[in-house]
């Protein structure tokens, strides 16, 4: 029977629909679309993202053959997955190493590399965009470029970046074979690709943005256009209040000894600044009163809030000492490494102990990075601190409409030097971006005022060379020797040695300018450039220092008398809790052996609270309190300070402190509209801030009359008074947030440590968990109640003789990043207990169950 | 009144069947196949052992990396709807059924066989994926992405291939 022409029509409509369904579904599921990932591939069992499984499966003992070793290399690997690497060559050591970090941290390579270049949206799409525009305007990448084709290819540096390169490749050539990559890879459908020596100087340059780039001038000019320059002055001075010790490890005496000039290299930008055909006088201004630097500031500022976290300096990190002769057991030395930097999941480190010929080391390193950054070889130990000194210069430059991509620079019009770039967004367009520079470095912004930056960080740095020598150092003259070219970020390096000397430097760039207020944006026209560096013999620094004990945690490394300027309260110098803390433990028992030192690591001792909770006690005294009041008052008399998480009084004390400045300084920000929302943690009253923290206990102290405490057009207030009633609100504040009695209130119900995931899903962070510690203390928790940064790595190093070394360390985490892995966060349980693993040694064999023979072959 | 041989007897007239005669009857209808209105659903064995020959063509494809095989099943049981006249919905069942189990299969062989942590892999799947980390919600995803596969498969199968009747 003939079908009817209804349904023939109908039955092609079907069909022609049909087709376009299944085609849309399949090339959906193939190709993905905007931000839909590839779903097909990224979810087939075998090989998508399901494929990554086979990296949560712990390695067993097996042989590889690796493209491009020269001899066979063994890799032996303790229970908790850290290597020890014994090669013929220090090449196919660091090949090994390279190869080692890809296998277990290839997702964490991969996005800082992508960070510091600007390719994040090429794998995040277009939310990555912005963060992709600021680190091309900084020029991570320009500046590794110009590091890698200035380094002598036959440079040991040179060498282990090519050979780590390799071992990378290696590892990706495998993983392209089998398809076993990293979930977001797959998932995302955008693949790692070869790992050059570039990318490791990107990596390095990411570091150092983390450690060292601060946008504390542009802070600043928002201050002052709002509180005024004395208010703000006074409030974020340059040096400390005197009330407030700083305990510098290197007490002087203190010479001047010149400037240093900046390295060659770091004048790239100078080509651009030929004049020009024509000259002429730029107008005269002041550009950090200007308003239209203020208006610049807010833009940069809010470009820069857009960047993931961590990527802008803002918080003091880390601790370091050492001790010897009669401060520590055996009399020898030993010495205590504690690095606080954003606490995530996976680590920073990657521990692993390498020995070939020349080489005999152990300790942490960096995914992406040949070399232990922090660890001891047969001769020396050492650990770093972020010295904190101001690196990060803005430049208010001038311009005109009629000139335009021109600035005005040493009476004459200069061509700005243009770099343009496309960032490749998934799902979206590409983006296209230009760069100026002048000759302070990269234009940030034209809104208002074009505002250029001058980092430290921008200046090609040897830092793998540096470390490189300081692996194989064997003595203080060596150590010191190769932390000569150290030129960014700044850090104090911390020794000690097999012959029980110990000492610190605190290596870098301290720009200096000619003329004008570093800590503000300054004239860009020349009478503000940087006019050299602190001369290394005169940057801070001790050896052997009669007291037997050398402490940095980040505090100011010199006194008040020191010459040269080092930066402002408010670029996070440590008040000097933390070392002051870390001094009189170690002064106050002789004879500390290792166990002493992890004690003083995991001390949770808040000195600010020592020093103002009895303040607060008489200011309370014999006035009328409300019975929460007097329970809660009973709970601080007493308390030694420690900021346990079970103890009531510390989240008595936190709440008071952060209530107190929001009494004192909260009325003035108000009357002053500090425009607080542009840049929250920088203008923000906070404890974070801790020029705040420093004069409020300087008045608290030594000023209890102290004109600031009376509110603008308020009644006349004392630190007394003031002190009364943010006593009153945090009782309140606590009883409101936590309810019961005061005794109830403990820090562990307010205070949580989290530990983020690499890859900012929520889902794969660590925590949020009850902890200890604040801002202060040794044990330090940064970032508010839910911190977030803290130690990331805890070594202890004891000499005991010549060539011996008893090393114990820990970090939070573990080897592996695959959350499947029984590596992947091993070692948070002991990190959190206040647990120490033996590091391998650095010369040998660890004893380990899991063995890899890597032979030299065609994959 | 439908018999003549009744014609005069008792019982033959009754009210309301004197009238007009009937009206012409309708042609009886073409045979017409709706949606949902099968033939029949075809013998159950033989439905049992194409949908565990799909699955495990579909699993051993994913673990090649074929990850398109659901929708050829799909496409092969939209076919057979047309060419063996078989019930629509059976035949959705079991284009779903082989590629669900197809995949699930899969994921349970690398589980089980080479002992892969493919629980913990599917919590860490979710939460990059921005979903809840949780294991059940990344497999579910996967699952699905294979049934709409199949799904998709099965109604072009069925609307490409020529009619019957």
């Amino acid at each position: 029977m003939a079908e009817r022409p209804g349904r023939f029509a109908g039955r092609i409509i079907n069909g022609v629909v049909a087709l376009c369904v299944s085609g849309a579904v399949l090339g959906l599921l193939a190709f993905g679309y905007g931000p839909l990932p590839a779903l097909g591939p990224a979810l087939d069992p075998g090989r998508g993202a399901w494929a990554s499984a086979a990296g949560g499966v712990p390695p067993r003992s097996q042989a590889l053959t690796l493209p491009g070793l020269a001899h066979p290399v063994s890799v032996a690997f303790t229970s908790h997955g850290v290597p020890s690497i014994r090669a013929g060559g220090q090449a196919d050591a660091f090949l090994a190493l390279g190869y080692l970090h890809a296998r277990f941290r290839l997702t964490e390579m991969d996005l800082e590399r992508r960070l510091g270049e600007g390719r994040v949206a090429q794998l995040a799409g277009p939310a990555g965009a912005s963060s992709d525009e600021f680190e091309l305007r900084l020029g991570l990448l320009r500046t590794a470029q110009r590091e890698w084709a200035a380094m002598p290819r036959s440079s040991p540096a040179a060498q282990a970046l090519l050979a780590y390169s390799r071992g990378v490749n290696d590892y990706l050539a495998q993983v392209r074979a089998d398809g076993q990559w990293p979930s977001i890879f797959a998932l995302a459908g955008v693949y790692p690709r070869d790992w050059t020596p570039v990318d490791s100087l990107v990596l390095q340059g990411v570091l150092t943005q983390e450690l060292d780039f601060t946008t504390t001038p542009l802070d600043y000019a928002l201050l002052e256009r709002s509180l005024g320059p004395a208010r703000t002055m006074a409030w974020f001075p340059v040096l400390p209040p005197r009330a407030v010790p700083q305990f510098p490890y290197d007490t002087g005496p203190y010479r001047y000894r010149g400037l240093a000039p900046i390295a060659p290299q770091a004048s790239a930008a100078m080509a651009a600044a030929q004049p020009a055909a024509a000259s002429g006088a730029g107008p005269a201004t002041e550009p950090g009163r200007a308003a239209g630097t203020a208006t610049a500031a807010a833009t940069v500022l809010s470009e820069i809030s857009q960047l993931p976290p961590g990527l802008v300096h803002r918080a003091p990190d880390s601790n370091a000492w050492a001790a010897n002769g009669r401060a520590v057991a055996g009399g020898v030395a030993m010495l205590a490494g504690d690095p606080h930097l954003p606490q995530t999941i996976p680590s920073i480190w990657y521990q692993a102990a390498l020995s070939a010929p020349g080489l005999a080391v152990t300790g942490v390193t960096v995914p992406g990075l040949p070399g232990v950054l922090i660890g001891h070889n047969s001769h020396i130990a050492w650990s770093l601190t972020d010295t904190q000194n101001q690196a990060t210069l803005f430049y208010a430059e001038q311009t005109s409409p009629r000139r335009p991509g021109q600035f005005f620079w040493r009476g004459a019009w200069r061509p700005m030097r243009q770099v343009r770039y496309t960032i490749p967004v998934r799902g979206a367009a590409p983006v296209r971006l230009t760069v100026e520079l002048t000759v302070h470095g990269p234009v940030l912004t034209r809104a208002g005022q074009t505002t250029s930056v001058d980092w430290m960080g921008s200046i090609p740095s040897p830092d793998i060379a540096t470390l490189l020598a300081v692996d194989q150092a064997r003595d203080f003259a060596q150590f010191r020797a190769a932390l000569a070219g150290w030129r960014a970020p700044a850090q104090n390096f911390v020794y000690a040695d097999e012959h029980g000397n110990i000492g610190a430097i605190s290596a870098g760039y301290y720009p200096i300018v000619r003329h004008g207020d570093p800590w503000l944006p300054l004239p860009g026209t020349g009478a503000g450039d940087v006019a050299g560096v602190i001369p290394y013999r005169a940057v801070p620094q001790v050896y052997d220092p009669p007291g037997h004990v050398v402490v940095t945690a980040n505090q100011r490394p010199a006194g008040p008398s020191y010459p040269y300027y080092l930066g402002t309260t408010a670029d996070f110098f440590d008040p000097g809790y933390r070392a002051g803390q870390i001094g009189a433990l170690l002064r106050g028992r002789p004879r500390l052996a290792p166990g002493a030192f992890a004690a003083i690591q995991l001390n949770v001792t808040d000195a600010l609270a020592r020093r103002i909770v009895p303040r607060l006690l008489a200011a309370l005294h014999g006035h009328p309190l409300s019975a929460p009041e007097r329970a809660a008052a009973s709970l601080l008399d007493g308390w030694d300070g420690s900021m346990t998480a079970t103890s009531a009084a510390a989240a008595l004390w936190w709440t008071f402190w952060g209530d107190y400045l929001a009494a004192v300084f909260g009325p003035w920000w108000r009357a002053a509209k500090v425009p607080v929302h542009l840049d929250r943690p920088g203008l923000a009253v906070s404890a974070q801030q801790f020029s705040l923290d420093q004069v409020l206990e300087g008045w608290t102290v030594a000023d209890p009359g102290n004109r600031a405490f009376t509110a603008p057009g308020g009644p006349r207030r004392t630190a007394h008074e003031v002190m009364r009633s943010a006593f009153g609100t945090a009782v309140a504040h606590l009883a409101a947030r936590l309810g019961g009695p005061p005794g109830t209130w403990a820090w562990g119900r307010l205070h949580t440590r989290r530990f983020p995931s690499i890859t900012h899903a929520p889902g794969l962070a660590y925590g949020p968990r009850a902890s200890g510690g604040d801002a202060w203390t040794i044990d330090a928790a940064d970032g508010g109640l839910t911190s977030h940064a803290g130690p990331t790595w805890r070594m202890i190093v004891s000499w005991t003789g010549r060539g011996s070394a008893a090393a114990q360390g820990v970090y939070p985490g573990g080897q592996s990043e695959n959350p499947a892995s029984v590596w992947y966060s091993d070692q948070m349980a002991d990190w959190w207990n206040g647990r120490y693993l033996p590091m391998p040694p650095a010369t040998g064999y660890a004893a380990g169950p899991i063995r890899w023979h890597l032979s030299p072959g065609e994959g | 009144m439908a018999d003549p041989r009744k014609l005069g007897k008792r019982g033959a007239y009754r009210f309301g069947r004197l009238g007009a005669p009937p009206a012409p009857r309708a042609p009886w209808p073409a045979a017409h196949y709706p949606s949902f209105a099968p033939r029949r659903r075809g013998p159950v064995g033989a439905w049992l052992l194409a949908s565990l020959a799909g699955a495990a063509i579909v699993a051993a494809g994913a673990l090649a990396g074929w990850w398109f095989l659901p929708f050829l099943a799909g496409l092969a049981a939209g076919l057979a709807v047309r060419f063996g006249r078989l019930r629509l919905r059976t035949a959705l069942a079991a284009a779903v059924a082989v590629a669900a189990a197809g995949w699930g299969a899969a994921l349970a062989w690398l589980a089980l066989r080479d002992g892969l942590p493919e629980v913990a892999v599917a919590r860490s799947i979710a939460a990059l994926a921005g979903l809840p980390a949780s294991a059940v919600a990344a497999i579910a995803v996967t699952l699905l992405v294979a049934v709409v596969q199949a799904a998709a498969g099965l109604w072009l199968g069925r609307a490409l291939a020529p009619g019957h009747g």
